[in-house]
């Protein structure tokens, strides 16, 4: 079962983001609403695959993403922002994100960027 | 050079109408209709029952908040997540994140200089809420199904 983490300082968000994943084999093996227990989530559950929001309080998501990749350089981060500029686009990218969706985000957005990212990243 | 400083407030003004109406648009597939901007002074602030607030700095520098009662923020949650009665904290958080995105996708526009806070919250009008007399202030009237809400950007 694939190992899921999910980051956002919004608990609607994450309660949202869960929702709409249920239907993905999914293991959520915890949520965060900050970098900080993002990080020792990751340290103790190894999650796959990371939604990892970028404007949150005490670590942003950028530092965070790279804290990220020096613990656990296989986990596979979706970054879910409302910050809709090219340059955190790239930013995020060039920092080791595999994925990107801007907010606002529903249940086909969600599912389509999820599908895309488990076939690019995890083929069967 | 006013007459500059007054369309490019304008400009702005309509990235965060357009962001709002894409909002609801996206999420509750319920447009959401959007009244004439209307200039306020800083000392007669309009606030509904809840609030998210973001700070914005770097290129452009004041506030952006999001204000609308309490059953607009639970009729969204229901939607969102399906629960009828949020908590308290639920409906911060509501009104936080929907400021958060507003702003956010602004950025979309107006770049990563652009720089946005993380959401303040608050439920009626906190004593200490004070707003920087510098800013020209406008206020958008929101309607989203029966529910009214306020969009008011501060930008120096």
């Amino acid at each position: 079962m694939i190992k899921l983490l999910i980051v956002d300082d919004s608990s609607i968000m994450r309660r949202t983001i869960e929702k709409n994943l249920g239907h993905f084999n999914l293991d959520i093996v915890g949520t965060a609403s900050t970098g900080v227990e993002a990080l020792d989530i990751v340290r103790q559950k190894k999650p796959d695959i990371i939604t990892l929001d970028i404007t949150m309080p005490e670590m942003d998501g950028i530092t965070c993403l790279e804290n990220i990749m020096k613990i656990h350089p296989k986990a596979k981060v979706m970054i879910i922002t409302a910050l809709s500029d090219k340059l955190t686009g790239l930013q995020a990218l060039d920092k080791g994100a595999r994925g990107f969706l801007y907010k606002p985000v529903n249940a086909q957005s969600l599912t389509k960027a999820f599908d895309k990212l488990l076939k690019r990243t995890m083929p069967q | 050079m006013i007459e500059r400083r007054k369309e490019e407030f304008e400009a702005t003004c309509k990235l965060f109408i357009d962001s709002v109406s894409n909002y609801f648009k996206v999420l509750t597939e319920i447009n959401s209709e959007m009244g004439i901007p209307y200039l306020k002074d800083a000392t007669e602030i309009k606030l509904k029952d809840y609030t998210g607030m973001i700070g914005i700095s770097g290129n452009r520098k004041g506030f952006v908040y999001i204000s609308a009662g309490k059953e607009m923020f639970e009729d969204l949650i229901n939607i969102f997540i399906g629960i009828e009665e949020p908590s308290n904290a639920d409906i911060l958080d509501m009104a936080g994140e929907i400021s958060n995105v507003v702003a956010g996708n602004v950025r979309a526009n107006l770049g990563a200089n652009f720089m946005i806070s993380v959401p303040i919250v608050f439920k009626g009008r906190p004593e200490e809420l004070k707003f920087p007399k510098d800013v020209s202030i406008y206020v958008i009237p929101l309607k989203w199904k029966i529910h009214e809400a306020f969009v008011v950007v501060g930008l120096e």
